[in-house]
């Protein structure tokens, strides 16, 4: 077989391969357009606050969190960059947020191109979410001078707000 | 009430084809490559050489393929990957979860960074459980 004949069909290959992933990608952004037109986030954050006031969250903090989940790392960092600027968010919580949205982003893009490939959707899902609220649950334990002293999270860990920037 | 403006519908559509467009620029050439390399042999000497180390996840040496394009390059590349390659339902629910965890690690990271968290512990929570999921997925599947 000539190399010419491999390399057509890699590139028959990468053709079909972006067009099955393009019909996924191309509606959900169209969706998270019309999400962002009409602030959703902001009602649904409201509504989230509650269960998770139990990890020393405030609503503000719920935000960044949501922003992530649905439209990914970048916007989610965006708006704990501006929320820091704005002094919004403690130092605890810039951690906790920070540390959930690393692990659990683009929540419905990453899922649905995965699923589609054949894996079903909870493997993806579930321990996404699983961990990054089991992650923020023990720094919020820590915070709390529960397992280590909480000036250790300070320390050692993993934050600094002269770090934060544009 | 959920407004849907045509505007909106637009800028939706054009992101859209935009992103298409960038998934286009790495998955096509991946695709490539890995056709390239099947073609060759090269992936059954890669794979030889990755799968004792892909063992510990009961993942095939193929299956490095896919996780390290995900881990470094970013999960579109995993994409072109796995689409190209043929792996099982049970390699392809473990290297999903591991991938779903920590990829794209070299940008993402960097972003983490930008919002306050040192990259050694955004590197350490994203492959610790990546890893230790890997491990759990092969054992279990």
């Amino acid at each position: 077989m000539s190399i010419f004949a491999t390399l057509w069909e890699g590139l028959l290959n990468g053709i079909s391969n972006v067009w099955s992933l393009a019909i996924i990608v191309i509606p959900i952004i169209i969706v998270l357009e019309i999400a962002k037109d009409n602030s959703i986030l902001d009602k649904w954050s409201h509504k989230l606050h509650p269960p998770l006031k139990h990890l020393g969250l405030s609503e503000n903090a719920v935000f960044p969190i949501l922003v992530a989940f649905i439209f990914g790392l970048t916007y989610g960092s965006g708006v704990i960059i501006s929320y820091v600027k704005e002094g919004k968010l403690s130092d605890y919580e810039v951690r906790a947020v920070g540390s959930s949205m690393a692990l659990a982003h683009a929540l419905i893009e990453d899922t649905l191109l995965f699923w589609r490939v054949g894996i079903p959707i909870w493997i993806l899902l579930l321990p996404r979410l699983v961990i990054a609220y089991a992650l923020v649950w023990v720094l919020n334990r820590i915070h709390a001078g529960r397992f280590l002293p909480s000036s250790v999270l300070a320390k050692f860990t993993f934050f600094n707000r002269k770090r934060v920037n544009l | 009430m959920i407004q849907v403006k045509k505007e909106t519908l637009y800028a939706g559509m054009l992101k859209g084809l935009l992103t298409t467009f960038d998934l286009a620029k790495i998955i096509i050439p991946v695709s490539i490559v890995v056709t390239i390399l099947g073609k060759s042999g090269a992936l059954e000497f890669l794979a030889d050489f990755a799968a004792p180390l892909m063992r510990v996840f009961g993942l095939s040496g193929k299956a490095a393929l896919a996780l390290f394009s995900g881990y470094f390059i970013n999960l579109y590349a995993a994409i072109g990957v796995i689409l190209t390659l043929s792996l099982t339902l049970k390699e392809l629910m473990i290297i999903g979860v591991m991938l779903m965890l920590s990829h794209s690690l070299f940008m993402e990271l960097a972003i983490s960074k930008k919002a306050g968290c040192s990259l050694f512990y955004v590197l350490l929570v994203r492959l610790i459980p990546s890893l230790l999921v890997g491990i759990l997925g092969g054992w279990l599947f």
